[in-house]
């Protein structure tokens, strides 16, 4: 039995310890999944979110080693709705300008920018790569993609995103 | 470019890619322990932010005079912020929700003190500080009645609540009419009636069903139902048989005089996975009746060494104990020691 599923199966019977040692190993891919989609500072609460809605359904997850995919996919799920409770005002910025290349802070929102502005098979690993840190085989393992379909996208979206940021796209 | 850095790090550092490791790593999720973010600054009704210090200190002022006065504009200001309610988001999932009969709208805050109603078509959802979030069905009240720091307390008046808590044990209680939810760190239903009756229905985790010093641990999948008048009844898992759960109905309101014939139809209806509710009769018997308890609990599970029938019929409190630490549900230590320090800080074991 894996790691993860025996996280889970504990989890389920009321481990409460076992359900944070899961935050501890999926945080940064839940965390990265919500940024690569959403506004930073909308991304914390969203967390907690995914979490809390991954306990509610752990009942219902029948394999536990699909525990990341199927977390993943409650991460998506929960910006969809976020977006559909959301104001107009308050979905992605992306229409404010770029703020001036000022500050660490501020270049890395726009980096952030442009990688939600590339294809989405594109945006997740590269802020799971760049942003939080993950390598291709913690990001397949974690999201439950094929390490031969995160290598590629990968490998195309750091090409693309290159060639925007030298004004090469 | 080297695809091997960006894939796993390995080989020849990008430096292309390093730059933007370390550009973008600030945005990076905290590696902490389960800990829930912080809760949105914005609020439907933003108060404004406090500032803190003078945009512009006046020319004229000498230098130790503004210091003062910047100093004791924060404690001002710090006083003030200290004593805002801080209150809890609630949205709506459906209709009206409304604090204190004012329709919330998309969203709201309630405070200590204040009142949440729904009517037959109303839900929300109410984000208890930063440990979880409580979801209000429809024809429901509540109250806050404690929401800061480490205290998270409602009074559920009628109807029902889906709590999703991700806390340290006792951070969260809901009373009802006739006993007080406790969570240890769960996700759980809570339904009152009009009456004041209410059920608990456990999802994951633990709950303490609380009244009156009379305890009852309820663990994920299992139910109890409080009865007016009489506190938390005898917790059983959802599944358990429909002779258990019917002769459990009949015990709980039989009070000390527990009809024969529903004792025995209660304990003949068990499975090994209901030992949890046999301990929990052990301590609601007496005479006779205890004894077939406890017979009955040894035969699912065998007391451990140093557990003699003698004591647990005497109800001996760590002979019971350690009997129920070998039921499966972790060591009663552990929710005792809970109990004991009540919120704040954890300490080690």
């Amino acid at each position: 039995m894996t790691t993860t599923a025996a996280l889970v199966r504990a989890a389920r019977d009321g481990d409460r310890e076992a359900f944070g040692r899961l935050y501890q190993l999926y945080g940064r891919m839940v965390h990265g999944v919500l940024l690569a989609r959403m506004p930073r500072d909308e991304v914390d609460d969203l967390v907690q979110e995914v979490f809390l809605k991954a306990m509610k359904q752990l009942g219902s997850l029948r394999d536990p080693d699909a525990f990341g995919g199927w977390l993943a996919m409650i991460a998506r799920n929960a910006v969809t709705d976020a977006r559909r409770r959301a104001r107009p005002t308050q979905e992605l910025n992306e229409e404010l300008p770029a703020p001036e290349m000022g500050g660490e802070r501020a270049e890395a929102e726009a980096v952030l920018r442009l990688i939600r502005g590339l294809p989405e098979a594109y945006r997740e690993p590269l802020v799971l790569r760049l942003v939080e840190g993950m390598t291709g085989p913690e990001i397949a393992e974690r999201t439950g993609l094929t390490a031969g379909s995160v290598r590629v996208n990968l490998h195309r979206g750091y090409a693309l995103l290159r060639e925007r940021l030298t004004g090469n796209a | 470019m080297s695809d091997r850095y960006l894939w796993d790090k390995s080989g020849e550092p990008d430096p292309e890619i390093q730059r933007l490791e370390k550009v973008l790593g600030p945005l990076a999720h905290g590696d902490t322990p389960l800990r829930l973010p912080e809760e949105p600054v914005a609020a439907p009704s933003p108060r404004p932010m406090p500032s803190p210090r003078p945009s512009r200190p006046p020319m004229l002022w000498q230098a130790p005079r503004l210091a003062w006065a910047a100093v004791l504009l924060m404690v001002v200001v710090g006083l003030v912020w200290e004593l805002r309610p801080y209150g809890w988001r609630v949205e709506r999932l459906a209709g009206t929700p409304r604090i204190d009969a004012v329709d919330i709208g998309r969203a709201g805050r309630i405070t200590r003190g204040q009142w949440l109603q729904t009517d037959a078509v109303s839900g929300a959802r109410v984000k208890v500080g930063r440990i979880g979030v409580v979801d209000v069905g429809p024809a429901s009240r509540l109250r806050v009645l404690a929401d800061r720091g480490s205290e998270h307390r409602l009074a559920l008046e009628r109807g029902r609540l889906e709590a999703y808590i991700v806390a340290r044990p006792r951070q969260f209680v809901v009373e009802t009419p006739t006993a007080t939810a406790v969570d240890l760190g769960c996700a759980y239903s809570l339904e009152v009636d009009r009456a004041g009756a209410a059920t608990l229905t456990v999802v994951a985790g633990w709950v303490s069903f609380e009244r009156e010093g009379r305890e009852t641990f309820v663990p994920a999948g299992a139910r109890c139902v409080t009865h007016v008048g009489r506190g938390p009844g005898i917790p059983y898992f959802t599944d358990a048989a429909p002779g258990l759960k019917n002769a459990l109905t009949l015990i709980d309101l039989a009070g000390d005089d527990v009809p024969d014939s529903a004792l025995a139809n209660a304990l003949a209806a068990t499975r090994r996975e209901d030992a949890f509710t046999v301990w929990h009769l052990i301590e609601r018997t007496s005479g006779r009746d205890r004894v077939e308890v406890v017979d009955r609990l040894a035969m699912l599970v065998t007391p451990p060494q140093g557990v003699t029938r003698e004591g647990v019929l005497g109800g001996d409190p760590a002979m019971l104990e350690r009997w129920w630490n070998q039921l499966g549900f972790g060591a009663a230590a552990d929710w005792r020691r809970w109990r004991d320090a009540g919120p704040g800080p954890t300490g080690t074991p």
